[in-house]
């Protein structure tokens, strides 16, 4: 007798093995990561990591040293982490302290990110405080130097735009006021630093520029501590009739930790308090320029707060 | 009949060796929210270090603890020492290892505060 079942018994077998090899693969004996990286940790150990981190740059001042293990951790911005974790803490009272640290971090590392000095990338040195040795590569892994110069590559965030209506739909304004043309930013007095952590921002100057580079209708926002250093992760709301939106500052570490920017809607009042608490600034308008040829463009609104 | 059973088992080897190839190399099962516990041993090492410097900072030996934990469930001056091992061994600068050592022996002469009802 002729046997005519063909060879699905072999298929059969082949589908059988495979499905318990796959299973035994990823339920019964998984592979395990028992060497991890720290890119790898779950975001609230990467909070915990983060926060060491702070506290140790507020401890030794080493900020290569911060800013390699920032690296580790895998953050495609360290610099927007950093001022997002602090956001999210700064809620807490209990965590003030980590706060701070991580925002001077932040801070720090900004300002060495906007200025690149040689000096901040040395090579390592004998007795140089470091978590990488320099020698017995074969006990060692391939861990980022903490020499390595700061090169993060930072992602400037995208500027707010307010989701009203839109800006070409908007009736030309006569200006309520005459600026002058390419009024100039006044620098801040210098202030004894009294650091009132907690204190609501004030309004501390008001200027309209004319300046058709910066492309208005734009209100720009500089945010100073009592010691007169800008701060980041500082939410600003701005308001108007039908609406209302949230911004922070340190977004853009290339003009200022204490720097945000909001595109205006020409034909909207806005209301602007930035901090909580803080003061509020009413019938905030886009304003239009003139240049000396009669071309009228979107003047720029920059605004400075500080913390009494 | 018996012919047909070899043939049987083969297939059922071969698939099982391509399951757990596939399972184990082609796409593995991947961890990616871990926890300290499972750091590689020079970041541990690390992170002994990051605790000892935030250490420094804030002065707590409850929270350095607490963050040693972090690591596994050996004592906490378990894992200061075995980060301060691998640290030496390493070649850590001296302001580093002068650092974890002294978490480790506070952290050995600290007693946590007895809860109530303990005797």
């Amino acid at each position: 007798m002729n046997d005519r079942r063909g060879p699905w018994y072999l298929l059969t077998g082949l589908f059988l093995g495979l499905l318990a090899g796959v299973l035994y693969a990823w339920l019964v004996a998984p592979v395990e990561y028992t060497d991890t990286p720290p890119a790898s940790l779950r975001a609230d150990f990467k909070d915990q990591y983060r926060t060491l981190i702070a506290l140790a740059y507020a401890a030794g001042g080493d900020l290569n040293r911060a800013n390699a293990r920032l690296i580790y951790l895998g953050d495609p911005d360290p610099l927007a982490a950093l001022v997002a974790q602090a956001d999210r803490q700064a809620a807490d009272p209990a965590s003030a302290a980590d706060v701070e640290a991580l925002r001077r971090l932040a801070q720090a590392l900004g300002a060495e990110l906007a200025s690149p000095t040689p000096a901040l990338s040395p090579s390592p040195t004998a007795g140089q405080a470091s978590p990488t040795p320099t020698a017995s590569p074969s006990l060692t892994p391939p861990l980022p130097s903490p020499t390595t110069p700061l090169t993060t590559t930072l992602t400037p965030a995208a500027s707010s735009s307010p989701p009203g209506p839109s800006r070409t739909s908007a009736p030309t304004r006569t200006p309520t006021l005459t600026p002058t043309p390419f009024a100039t930013f006044t620098p801040l007095p210098s202030r004894t630093p009294t650091a009132t952590p907690g204190a609501p921002f004030v309004l501390d100057e008001r200027l309209f520029v004319c300046d058709p580079a910066l492309n208005g209708p734009l209100l720009q926002i500089q945010v100073y501590d009592a010691a007169n250093q800008p701060v980041p992760g500082v939410e600003a709301l701005i308001a108007w009739d039908g609406g209302q939106e949230r911004f922070y500052t340190g977004l853009k570490p290339e003009l200022g930790l204490g720097y945000a920017d909001y595109a205006l809607t020409p034909g909207l009042i806005y209301r602007l308090q930035v901090g909580a608490g803080g003061q509020s600034l009413n019938d905030l308008a886009a304003a239009e320029c003139e240049s000396p040829g009669g071309q009228r463009y979107w003047g720029v609104w920059q605004l400075t707060y500080l913390q009494p | 009949m018996s012919n047909r059973w070899i043939g049987f088992l083969l297939a059922l080897a071969l698939g099982a060796a391509l399951g757990l190839y596939y399972g184990w190399v082609l796409n593995p099962v991947e961890f990616v929210d871990t926890a300290p516990a499972s750091l590689r041993q020079d970041y541990k090492a690390d992170f002994v270090l990051l605790v000892a410097e935030a250490y420094q900072y804030e002065g707590s030996l409850e929270l350095a603890a607490r963050r040693l934990a972090l690591l596994g469930s050996a004592d906490p001056v378990q894992l200061a020492t075995d980060g301060l091992v691998f640290a030496t061994r390493t070649g850590y600068a001296d302001a580093d290892l002068a650092a974890i050592r002294a978490l480790q022996l506070d952290l050995q002469a600290w007693l946590p505060a007895a809860s109530p009802g303990t005797p």
